[in-house]
């Protein structure tokens, strides 16, 4: 039994302790291999004849299955005594109980890429699994409909192996068909068998209604396919990536810096947040320390954003469970929130303004009397929206008791963020496992019971109280200092001393044009997002770019779970539903 | 209206053409070219598409909303339908996947139509280079205005609006087939950056963004408090819950 140790030793704030991490091991039996990681998230390498075995064993201890991918291990240079693969398949588990993690990890041959579906065990791992073999080619045998999710039904190859061009421009030039229309028109069409539905029961005939991938009420491209009884939903089938940007594939041929841009557009409501994790994992790889003004403008401009997401989410529930006005008021409040964001920023909707190491520019001045403004101006128009759409009777009565699901169903099903604290799951990241400073900071998680669409709109709506209340802190407390980390890997260096000494110089030009180089290791940063729990899971090889940039989006699994919560419901409440699970479709397809 | 009485007489008329065309000048009749009036009309009353890709869709849904209100320059409600609009703003990233749907959403469109391109991703690809994404749409569109930004900020959009309405009305379709020919009367366009080039030029002073009032829009709409409607929320016992 081998274990591998990267630097430096596993102080593990999510991970298992030492001891219970021994207790494992003796239970899993020696042919389980550790390896330790600088998130200090234990890796268990486990052969694939005892994965079903282990996984059920775990699953007592681990409830939530947070990611499953894969990464081709072929062309990766520094791999430091891991067990030989061509391809990884990991699980990562978390047991909320303890607050730790494990990450399950297989090895696959490039010939035999092939293992057992984890669909029996864990009803969510379907889609991940379909992901793992749409991106990677990797068979899971036992999976009820092994089909691709990302890309289209007729693509040729699998974009994340290595050998897969990245580049639009590398492959020919798309072009426009009759027959790719009638084609991909064919391949769109829904097949109730495919999907082990009758076309009829005994008294009726059902009809498929296919909603999507445009309407207005679906929030993006996203397609429902629905099987119906009258008006009644009998079962659905969501059907996703047409806005599958292969934003994994271009962590792998952007510079760690070079990549932010593209983080901000993956959650396009959550603006710089998207960038917070992403830049959180390559500090910690490249071992740099964030200064505590970096830090609080970082958590500032953050809340700033969820509320932007929040306020949105509130507008378009409201409008599509039938109230106009809403929308027009919050989208009005979003242009003030955006003015401060501009004056900080420069950017509105994609700043893209972290940095590694730090953030972009110092605070403006006058930042604070406008962020001051606004903090004062805010909540009593939060409590007038709240009179205005929340007390609504009729959005009440479309809302409460419709999409219900419990906090055991929502560990399931890998339901992350508001829409898992609504079911009262006590579960917030920046309380639990505070990261990047939240824990100096003084606010409350705001619960609900019934898991309802009411219910997360509610906790939605009491979230931008409580980021309100975080931006106040960070008003009253911006601690001085410098607003980007004094490291040679920081990204820009500062610029100031680059005309006055040569060493400088190169060094900030080397960073700005090849970029930093981050040791070999692997990281994985997770944080409460606007729609849950966002976490990148970075490899390098010890290169100016990422080996592999692994994005796991809270939608993803929110979009999964539609069927369940939406069976015998009219198709009116299926459109309530939709809109409380606040999603945009970059966030499900990357 | 001017009047007197005159005895009727054969063969001679009433009054002078140019009194009769006065007086109906007067009445406020306008005489133009059907194809001038009719393009006026399209110009001033499109309609668009619900329609949206992308991160661009929310920055177009900013410009219809509030504060912006597009529908100020003549574009109307937006339709959810595309047999009820004429006019489809591309606002997002164009995917593979997605390319035949957008099409097929394009030729149900009411003729004559205007495709707007919003945003990098629409107009080339922009940033995303990448397997799943079509370089433009106007790869397999006819595009008539490209709005750049990523995403393009409200303004911009209006903006592209407002250049597409001058557009319509120097470019008149046809109505039908029956009426006329086919096909559209082009007309160069003049490209905007070349436009602007002169006027941007003589900017010299270029100062670091140190202040907030640097920003265009941040601190006089910040300024403008509205009065809350919310009054009871203010002393702390307006919240419920």
């Amino acid at each position: 039994m081998a274990e591998v140790v990267e630097q430096p030793a596993p102080e593990t704030a999510a991970g298992e302790t030492g001891s219970e991490l021994e207790a494992l091991r003796q239970r899993l039996g020696p042919d389980i291999q550790i390896q330790h990681t600088v998130d200090g998230i234990p890796n268990l390498w486990v052969p694939r004849s005892r994965l079903l075995e282990v996984m059920g064993g775990l699953k007592k201890d681990y409830p939530l299955l947070f990611d499953l991918s894969a990464v081709d291990e072929r062309v990766r240079s520094n791999r430091n005594g891991l067990p030989d693969a061509d391809f990884t398949v990991f699980y990562h588990l978390i047991s909320l109980e303890k607050n730790s993690d494990l990450r399950i990890k297989v090895a696959l041959a490039d010939s035999d890429s092939s293992l057992p579906s984890l669909t029996s065990v864990w009803p969510a791992a379907n889609w991940y699994e379909r992901e793992a073999y749409d991106m990677f080619g990797v068979n899971f045998e036992g999976h009820p409909n092994l089909y691709r999710i990302l890309t289209p039904a007729l693509w040729e190859g699998h974009p994340l192996r290595k050998e897969h061009p990245a580049r639009a421009t590398e492959m020919d030039p798309f072009r426009m068909t009759d027959e790719l229309l009638d084609a991909q028109q064919e391949s769109l069409r829904f097949k109730p068998e495919e999907w082990g539905m009758s076309r009829g029961a005994k008294h009726t005939d059902f009809m498929f209604l296919n909603l999507g991938p445009n309407h207005p009420s679906v929030h993006g491209v996203f397609r429902i396919a629905l099987q119906l009884d009258g008006e009644v939903v009998v079962d659905a089938v969501p059907d996703i990536g047409y806005h599958h940007r292969g934003a994994e594939k271009m962590g792998e041929r952007q510079s760690w810096h070079t990549y932010i841009p593209y983080t901000d557009r993956v959650d396009y409501l959550g603006g710089v947040m998207n960038n917070l994790p992403y830049v959180m994992a390559v500090e910690k790889m490249a071992g740099i320390e964030v200064p505590d003004r970096a830090k609080v403008i970082r958590i500032m401009m953050s809340e700033f954003f969820r509320i932007a997401s929040h306020l949105l989410f509130f507008g378009t529930f409201a409008q599509d469970v039938g109230q106009m006005s809403p929308v027009f008021y919050m989208f009005a409040d979003r242009e003030r929130l955006f003015s401060i964001v501009e004056a900080i920023t420069g950017g509105r909707m994609h700043p893209s303004w972290f940095r590694i190491g730090g953030v972009g520019q110092d605070l403006p001045e006058g930042w604070d009397t406008m962020v001051r403004d606004f903090v004062d101006y805010m909540p009593a128009r939060v409590d007038h929206y709240d009179k205005m759409a929340t007390q609504n009777g009729i959005l009440k009565r479309r809302t409460i008791g419709v999409g219900q699901y419990d906090s055991a169903e929502a560990v399931e099903w890998g339901i992350t963020g508001p829409g898992m604290r609504a079911t009262g799951l006590d579960w917030d990241l920046r309380k639990k496992r505070p990261y990047g400073g939240y824990d100096q900071f003084d606010f409350e998680v705001p619960l609900a019971a019934n898991g309802d669409c009411y219910d997360r709109c509610v906790v939605r709506v009491e979230e931008i109280r409580q980021s309100l209340r975080i931006i106040r802190q960070c008003l009253d407390n911006m601690p001085a200092g410098p607003y980007k980390a004094d490291h040679p890997q920081a990204t820009p260096p500062p610029k100031e001393r680059t005309m006055q000494d040569i060493e400088t110089l190169i060094q900030h030009f080397l960073n700005v044009s090849w970029g930093p180089v981050i040791p070999p290791s692997e990281c994985s940063t997770m944080i409460e997002a606007t729609k849950g729990w966002n976490s990148y899971y970075l490899t390098s090889d010890g290169g100016t770019m990422s080996y592999r940039t692994r994005i796991r989006t809270p939608s993803f699994p929110h979009l999964q779970m539609i069927p369940l919560i939406s069976r015998g419901f009219m198709i009116a409440d299926l459109i309530a539903i939709i809109a409380s699970i606040d999603f945009v479709m970059a966030d499900v397809d990357r | 209206m001017e009047w007197r009485l005159v005895k009727a007489e054969v063969d001679q008329p009433m009054e002078s053409a140019e009194a009769i065309y006065q007086e109906q000048v007067a009445k406020g009749f306008l005489t133009a070219k059907l194809d001038d009036l009719v393009a006026w009309g399209r110009a001033h009353s499109l309609w668009p598409f619900n329609f949206g890709l992308s991160c661009c869709y929310v920055e177009m849904a900013t410009a219809l909303t509030s504060r912006h209100d597009m529908s100020r320059f003549g574009a109307e409600v937006i339709r959810a339908t595309p047999r009820q609009a004429d006019l489809i703003v591309i606002a997002g990233t164009v995917f593979r996947k997605m390319a035949p749907v957008v099409q097929h959403l394009y030729d149900q469109l009411l003729e004559p139509k205007w495709v707007i391109s919003m945003g990098s991703c629409a107009n080339s690809g922009g940033m995303f280079d990448i397997y799943s994404v079509v370089q433009g749409v106007d790869k397999f569109l006819p595009v008539d205005v490209y709005v750049p930004g990523c995403p393009p900020r409200p303004e911009a959009l209006m903006q592209g609006l407002t250049l597409l309405q001058e557009a319509v009305k120097a470019r008149p379709r046809p109505y039908s087939w029956i009426v006329g020919e086919d096909g559209e009367v082009s007309k160069y366009q003049p490209s905007q950056r070349d436009a602007r080039t002169p006027a941007r030029m003589r900017v010299t002073d270029l100062e670091e963004p140190a202040h907030v009032g640097d920003a265009p829009l941040s601190k006089e709409l910040l300024r403008q408090k509205s009065p809350s409607p919310a009054t009871p929320g203010r002393d702390g016992t307006g919240r419920r819950r």
